[in-house]
């Protein structure tokens, strides 16, 4: 008998980015799971109030994360706060979907403490508008997140009382957690100070990488000495 | 030879201008702004107004928070702070590493309580690829946990009193700061970093001498704690530092999203191992301290009182490890480390450590998780993106020390100079954290 007539011993062909994949069974029912994170019923208020302005909800974990139109983020925050008790903003942070269209992702991490629930509000962002709405005017704490999400990724919040870098000094111009930014940093992007009392700026963070020896504190700074 | 071309840095000489040009505009203060301007107003005739930056290398700032804080006499008038002086890009190294690879690296940021964060690296994960951890784990994972909330709490207490001038309740609390980092040498094999949370378990299992250190520390403590309080609770100089200091409302910690013993000293009960119970805190019995009042006061009874509630759990959890035996780590090669007796002995063993070490766990593509644990700060989450492979796509920490100090500056307007110091004790930041 032929072997390709074998269907178990004809080869098969790996694709060429091979990636394991998890079991679909696995993640079903995840031990990991909360009941805070269980909101459907959270999730369909939203829907009905929102309209066609709810794009997707993804539940991955027993975790809903909703995400909207990038110009109701604030509407959707307002109605949560207002109308479904979620008065605690725990945290909001950027993402970057490298390749992807609508490159940027801002996410909103919500809180009601009385009833014990927990939901995740998305908005996407592309890179020709890389602006949304600030939510500072519903939750005040989103006041450090959203210049958080600004250093890093260079997302602006429209209306934000204080759009400053967070981290980062305003000298630097770079938003380092863009998947393009280099992990070791741009050389000389950020100088640092004088490596001995008599020297000048460090435009090198790396100088032994780049093939120099700056003095090292303690040594002694040779001086020219005028032999006229 | 250098990538750089530029030579000439007598121009950027003025170290970061444009930062802290930035920061003087946020803080509005005509006297230094005018004066700087040299456009002839009118300065401040009497010389009430004073701009002082505190920090960043500063005693007081418990590492190295800036704090530029526009003075009217003693008063503060506004407060704006300064940090990302430690800032390192932990999200960013976490995006090039492997899930397991990067553990370590949480040991760096809440530093006073390592422990904590290593639980907290490795729940997200595991409840990102949905791994299951051995009950046995689960206890010993949490009692340390208390651990370094102990610890944690005792380096509050003896810096917020050193900042309030008493040095010997300094000297008290690191002798058991000392015994904490004794069990955890024991224990975990090392004193600071501990780095013993594994993904799918911890590294090792307790031994007689971890549990004898364990068992005999929690006998001692109480009765300290109960001296401490003896000596501080009715000490008029320290209630006088701190009552009515740094008074915040329930409504308003919550708008400003502060967290731990900050939001629970205004009488706020949200605490994740009530809200969401992780590990096995819903088999435990233990109670939340809560304050109404919201002031450092407050916040300083919210404290000691878990001290003491983390003593409990402890004993629980060290009453349970007498019966709950059993492997301390997932026996499942792809989702966390074999035993290295299958390393050193099997052949198969030694691939499954290779590859987890090269590869590690890889969670679905698309997935993306949010969990949190009560560190001893408050709040401290992990948002994790998976896009298949066994490097996280993006890792968003959500540190509590970050969301606190957000509200310390409106904390600070109003307070006087000498409160300051107090104040940021009270707030209890960790820069290493709050920065990334």
């Amino acid at each position: 008998m032929a072997v390709a007539d074998n269907p178990i011993k004809a080869p098969k062909t790996l694709p060429f980015s091979f990636v394991p994949q998890e079991p679909e069974t696995a993640v079903a029912n995840n031990p990991h799971a909360k009941a805070s994170t269980q909101v459907a019923d959270i999730v369909k208020a939203l829907e009905s109030e929102l309209g066609d302005a709810v794009h997707e909800t993804v539940v991955y974990a027993g975790e809903h994360t909703v995400r909207v139109a990038r110009d109701r983020i604030e509407d959707a925050c307002r109605f949560l706060k207002e109308a479904l008790g979620f008065l605690y903003l725990v945290d909001i942070g950027g993402s970057d979907r490298f390749t992807e269209d609508d490159r940027y992702e801002v996410f909103y991490n919500l809180v009601n403490i009385t009833e014990g629930k927990r939901i995740r509000l998305k908005v996407r962002v592309d890179e020709s508008d890389m602006t949304v709405r600030t939510v500072t005017g519903v939750y005040p704490a989103a006041n450090w997140n959203e210049r958080e999400c600004w250093d890093m990724f260079g997302i602006s919040f429209e209306g934000h009382p204080d759009m400053r870098r967070m981290f980062m000094p305003e000298d630097f111009e770079y938003y380092p957690l863009r998947k393009e930014f280099p992990l070791l940093g741009v050389p000389g992007s950020l100088p640092l100070p004088p490596q001995a009392p008599t020297g000048t700026l460090t435009p090198d963070p790396f100088p032994a990488a780049h093939g120099h020896k700056p003095p090292k504190s303690f040594e002694e700074v040779k001086i020219e000495e005028d032999k006229g | 030879m250098s990538s750089i071309s530029q030579t000439d840095w007598s121009e950027t000489l003025k170290f970061w201008p444009r930062h802290n040009e930035a920061l003087y505009r946020r803080l509005e203060s005509k006297h230094s702004w005018l004066e700087h301007s040299g456009d002839g107003a009118p300065v401040d005739p009497l010389e009430n107004q004073m701009v002082l930056n505190i920090g960043p290398q500063h005693p007081a700032t418990h590492g190295v928070l800036r704090c530029v804080v526009q003075l009217d006499g003693e008063t503060i008038q506004k407060c704006v702070l300064d940090i990302g002086y430690l800032h390192r890009g932990v999200e960013k190294i976490a995006e090039n590493k492997t899930y397991q690879e990067f553990m370590p690296y949480t040991d760096r940021m809440d530093y006073l309580s390592p422990y904590s964060n290593n639980v907290a690296w490795c729940l997200a994960v595991e409840k990102l690829a949905a791994i299951e951890v051995p009950e046995r784990a689960q206890w010993i994972r949490m009692m340390m946990s208390e651990l370094a909330r102990i610890s944690s709490h005792l380096l509050w207490m003896g810096v917020g009193l050193m900042d309030a001038g008493a040095v010997s309740v300094f000297l008290w609390a690191f002798q058991f700061r000392e015994d904490i980092y004794t069990i955890f040498d024991e224990v975990t094999g090392a004193r600071l970093t501990v780095s013993h949370a594994r993904i799918g378990g911890v590294a090792t299992d307790l031994n007689d001498t971890g549990i004898n250190l364990i068992t005999d520390f929690v006998q001692r403590l109480p009765a300290a704690i109960t001296g401490w309080e003896n000596l501080l609770n009715r000490n008029r100089i320290w209630i006088d530092r701190n009552v009515g200091i740094g008074v915040m409302t329930g409504e308003e910690v919550v708008a400003r999203g502060m967290t731990g013993p900050n939001l629970r000293g205004s009488g706020v009960a949200y605490d994740i191992r009530h809200f969401e119970p992780y590990l096995k805190y819903n088999e435990v019995d233990f109670n939340i301290p809560i304050r109404t009042e919201g002031d450092a006061l407050a916040r300083y009874f919210v404290r000691l009182d878990e001290m003491k509630e983390s003593i409990k759990i402890i004993r629980q959890c060290l009453e349970k490890l007498k019966t709950v035996k059993g492997p301390v780590r997932t026996d499942d090669a792809k989702r966390a480390y074999p035993n290295k007796d299958e390393v050193y002995y099997s052949m198969e063993g030694l691939i499954h450590d290779f590859m987890y070490t090269d590869t590690g766990v890889a969670p679905p593509k698309g997935a993306a998780v949010y969990h949190a644990i009560e560190a001893p700060k408050g709040e401290l989450g992990f948002y994790l993106e998976s896009d298949g492979t066994g490097n996280p796509w993006r890792a968003k920490m959500n540190s509590p020390s970050f969301t606190n100090l957000q509200g310390l500056e409106e904390m600070m307007v109003g307070a006087h100079m000498g409160d300051m110091v107090i104040l940021i004790g009270t707030v209890d930041p960790v820069l290493g954290e709050a920065d990334k």
